[in-house]
């Protein structure tokens, strides 16, 4: 298995603050470890590894990871609270994962 | 369907009528549901029940919706003869916000915990049931957050883990005017509340109506300063060429 992390630098040349609050959480928890590849999506270069990555898998978001597997689909994971449970197999919290998720797709309170 | 699959189409259904993407996405895929508020996304049960009339449909029911909300979904289930799934929020988790934080916490903080807590959820357990969704949402609704949405996506964020869930948008190009016409040309029913000036209808602490020329949104969250979306990817950079 081979995980790529995503993170993004803004329009602005700033860094993307909920990227830095991931990686800071994947510190903490000693599992930085299990990163194989970090990539940068620049806003200012849609030519960034991490922007071609994102056009290659319809990702509309950052940070976001990619897991590698031989033979399957890579699987993308934009919510990192889920990654965290599914793929670092660690426990979560449902109610931080659920926020997560509404921060994330702002459009979703409209349903 | 691979992403190649997916990308070809949404062009191909960006050219179509809602009908057209309904009748697609039912005939595609079995295990599929509707999700309806209670509120204009009520054009979709209609379209949706012409072509397949046991369609599943389900409701997010929040616990906080206006009386009004809940019977007119209980006219549109039995208007339509159609069965419909009403999903509940984690009692435990209601129970822990409300003791802790009171009933009304949302105007103090914000109202994404409460949302959280009583819309994805129910949202999240119903989703990982399904092979596909179709949502009413449309981007006028907020060009802010809805200004990009596709008519056919990959729903990463629900997707059972290793599988793909689908996700359809049929509304997305219709305008609310459209949306509209819809409803008096085929005497669709609606939500008593639209007559007195609700736009878009939600939990009842969180919808008011709107005066003449506002924004639909400015009847939800009112409260709440607009905020700038980071997590976004510029739509530009990543657009195709």
């Amino acid at each position: 298995m081979k995980i790529i992390f995503v993170k993004k630098i803004l329009a602005d040349g700033s860094a993307c603050a909920k990227c830095a609050d991931v990686i800071e959480k994947l510190e903490k928890s000693g599992q930085m470890a299990r990163i194989d590849e970090t990539l940068i999506a620049d806003e200012r270069d849609p030519e960034s590894p991490g922007m071609r990555m994102a056009k290659l898998h319809q990702v509309d978001r950052a940070p976001f990871f990619v897991v590698e597997n031989a033979g399957r689909e890579p699987q993308i994971y934009t919510v990192y609270l889920k990654f965290v449970k599914e793929v670092l197999e660690q426990k979560t919290d449902q109610n931080e994962e659920l926020k997560e998720i509404l921060r994330n797709n702002s459009d979703l309170d409209f349903l | 369907m691979n992403k190649l699959d997916i990308l070809d189409l949404d062009a191909h259904l960006q050219t179509q009528t809602p009908q057209q993407i309904l009748s697609f996405a039912l005939k595609e895929f079995d295990n599929i549901a509707l999700s309806f508020s209670g509120a204009e996304d009520v054009v979709l049960v209609d379209m949706a029940t012409r072509i397949r009339p046991d369609v599943g449909v389900f409701c997010l029911d929040t616990g906080r919706l206006h009386s009004e909300t809940y019977r007119f979904i209980d006219q549109v289930r039995q208007h339509y003869e159609v069965k419909i799934d009403i999903l509940f929020p984690d009692s435990e988790a209601v129970r822990k916000l409300t003791s802790e934080k009171g009933l009304f916490s949302f105007y103090k903080d914000n109202h994404q915990e409460c949302c959280a807590i009583r819309k994805i959820g129910p949202l999240q357990k119903k989703l990982l049931t399904l092979d596909a969704w179709v949502t009413g949402q449309r981007r006028d609704q907020s060009p802010g957050t809805r200004g990009n949405i596709p008519i056919i996506q990959n729903d990463k964020t629900f997707a059972r883990s290793g599988e793909t869930l689908t996700k359809f948008n049929p509304l997305a190009n219709w305008t609310l005017q459209q949306v509209w016409n819809y409803i008096r040309a085929y005497e669709v029913p609606y939500n008593p509340l639209h007559d007195r000036g609700f736009i878009s209808i939600g939990c009842e602490p969180c919808t008011r109506p709107v005066g003449p020329g506002q924004h639909e949104r400015e009847g939800r969250w009112w409260w709440e300063e607009a905020t700038k979306k980071e997590c976004g990817l510029h739509a530009e950079n990543i657009k195709e060429p």
